[in-house]
């Protein structure tokens, strides 16, 4: 008999918890931005005023028509009023008409 | 950006993700254009153009709560669970059900029963889930009521918990008032805040180990935790109530709205704690301005990103010798205004720092427009005009413990709004004394000697 078999035994339970979130599919894709409309999210850090500027700088030369909703109507998804901000982005952003978004930048 | 493709997952939304490599604070303007160029905006046109829409999440299935994972040896136990990053990289108790069952024993509530859906993995903290996780700190059963009024407070959307993965790597920080701290053999006196006492110790691992299993906050080969370096886990603090009551001052618990006498706990995050602290003489302000010139100076250096969102949550320990001196003159209230009146910075050098850490413009006339920060913020345009470090008086909070032979205190930062302030009252079981005695009579059998 080996050392290892005298020793004791333990049945051990798991310790995490349930997964409670339901996996959605994500809406359908873009293949033209051309005349869509794109929302811009932003948190007010890492350099964002250069970043936003030049994503539709690129942006709007690929795809003529392009308009944006500039991050500052949305406001600061991650400042003082974060809660009454992120809790009616979802109206603001069907109220601007936006076809997508882009969220950033970092943490 | 591990933590992004986790967020995903945990929320259920398939989400394109651009990385920008690397740490745009330390880019220069060319060297941050040309990875936007090189590296994002492929990346998010991919995102937003490509016909095959991102697929939810095929997670593997998993066990049940209350499932048999694994069987084997105390080593084979421990390796399991580093393999599965389940532990702390500390050994962990193993949680077999007999021991799980006596955690359980000391509550109540239904096992089954979920106090709250957690970021960042979106699972359900349910009460067999704590006990697990409190078997695993190396608690002992008694501690359970305390273990689940602390994930009530964790819950609470006011305390922010999905921000414990952010960069500054705050930790969570309980403080535990009433008769329970008696009961539990919670250390208030010398050495309070070190490793040692298995109660003020285990409940702090506790708490380290719930934001990983539960939330997915794992450093490295994990993911989930930003923590860019970060420091260990907070052993819980308990105060000193009797001599809080002694010198005629209000308990911590009170302060923050319980009544005398009730067991609370309080979480909140830390992520910066003062030089241990010296003062002396025989009148409040000698030593409350000895508090305002060192922890004003260390707390300065964060407090841009507390006042940037109106409040943040300074926390005082204050020798007990120390408190008698200044309650003889002082209320708490008076210590709390004196320190905001006192704990100031230049207004240019807040900004600086904020500037410094992530590019943001501190503008103190908008955020006192929105309504966010109070008048004084605005009131001169004097770049250098001392502005408050702490937004308002009652923000900061007061507990007498520690060591009663030595003129020490210490401060303690919370990381802005995150981890913010949040209490719950303890509920026991109904027959707590009779649980508490029996297992008192089973820590002291008597052992046979080697």
């Amino acid at each position: 008999m080996t050392l290892k078999n005298l020793e004791n035994q333990f049945e051990v339970l798991w310790p995490l918890g349930r997964k409670a979130v339901r996996a959605r599919t994500a809406a359908a894709r873009l293949p033209d931005l051309a005349g869509k409309t794109v929302g811009e999210l932003w948190d007010y850090i890492f350099r964002g005023e250069i970043v936003y500027p030049m994503i539709r700088e690129h942006l709007r030369a690929r795809f003529p028509g392009i308009k944006f909703v500039d991050y500052s109507v949305f406001g600061n998804f991650h400042g003082a009023k974060s809660k009454e901000i992120s809790s009616g982005l979802a109206d603001q952003i069907r109220s601007h008409g936006c076809d997508a978004i882009i969220s950033g930048i970092g943490a | 950006m591990k933590q992004a493709a986790l967020v995903s997952r945990g929320l259920g939304v398939p989400l394109a993700i651009a990385e920008y490599p690397g740490a745009p604070m330390v880019d220069s303007d060319e060297e941050l254009r040309a990875k936007v160029e090189r590296n994002l905006l492929p990346a998010i046109i991919k995102g937003l153009t490509s016909v095959e829409r991102p697929e939810p999440d095929k997670a593997p299935v998993e066990p049940e709560p209350g499932a048999v994972v694994f069987k084997g040896t105390l080593d084979e136990v421990e390796e399991y669970f580093h393999q599965q990053l389940w532990s702390d990289g500390l050994p962990v108790i193993p949680p077999t059900r007999e021991r799980v069952d006596a955690f359980l024993n000391f509550t109540d509530r239904d096992p089954h029963e979920v106090i709250g859906t957690l970021p960042q993995e979106g699972r359900e903290a349910d009460i067999l889930s704590i006990a697990v996780n409190g078997v695993m700190a190396g608690c002992r059963p008694e501690y359970m009521p305390l273990l689940v009024a602390i994930v009530e407070a964790i819950s609470d959307p006011n305390f922010r918990i999905e921000t414990a993965g952010s960069t500054p790597a705050w930790e969570a920080l309980v403080i535990v008032s009433g008769p329970v701290i008696k009961d539990l053999d919670l250390n208030y006196g010398q050495g309070v805040m070190k490793v040692g006492r298995q109660a003020n110790s285990s409940i702090g691992r506790f708490v380290r180990l719930f934001f990983r299993n539960l939330c997915g906050y794992r450093i490295p080969p994990g993911t989930g935790d930003k923590g860019s370096i970060g420091y260990t886990f907070n052993v819980a603090l308990a105060e000193d109530e009797e001599w809080t009551r002694k010198i005629g001052w209000p308990t911590f618990a009170m302060d923050v709205g319980f009544k005398a006498g009730e067991n609370v706990v309080t979480v909140q995050s830390v992520t910066t704690i003062s030089p241990p602290t010296y003062s002396a003489g025989d009148t409040a302000v000698a030593h409350v301005q000895q508090f305002a010139d060192v922890f004003g100076r260390v707390f300065s250096y964060l407090a841009h990103s507390g006042v940037k969102r109106g409040y943040w949550y300074p926390l005082i320990v204050i020798g007990p010798a120390i408190a008698t001196v200044i309650a003889q003159q002082w209320s708490k209230d008076e210590v709390r205004r004196f320190l905001w009146e006192k704990m100031t910075m230049p207004a240019s050098l807040m900004r600086h720092f904020c500037a410094q850490t992530a590019g943001q413009e501190l503008d103190f006339s908008k955020l006192v427009k929105e309504g966010t920060l109070p008048d004084y913020y605005a009131a001169s345009s004097d770049p250098d005009r001392p502005i408050p470090i702490i937004v308002k008086p009652e923000h900061i909070g007061l507990v007498v413990a520690g060591d009663p032979g030595r003129n020490q205190s210490r401060g303690y930062m919370s990381n802005n709004v995150q981890g913010t302030r949040t209490s719950r009252h303890v509920e026991l079981p109904r027959d707590w004394e009779r649980l508490l005695e029996r297992e008192r009579q089973k820590q002291s059998a008597p052992r046979a000697p080697i």
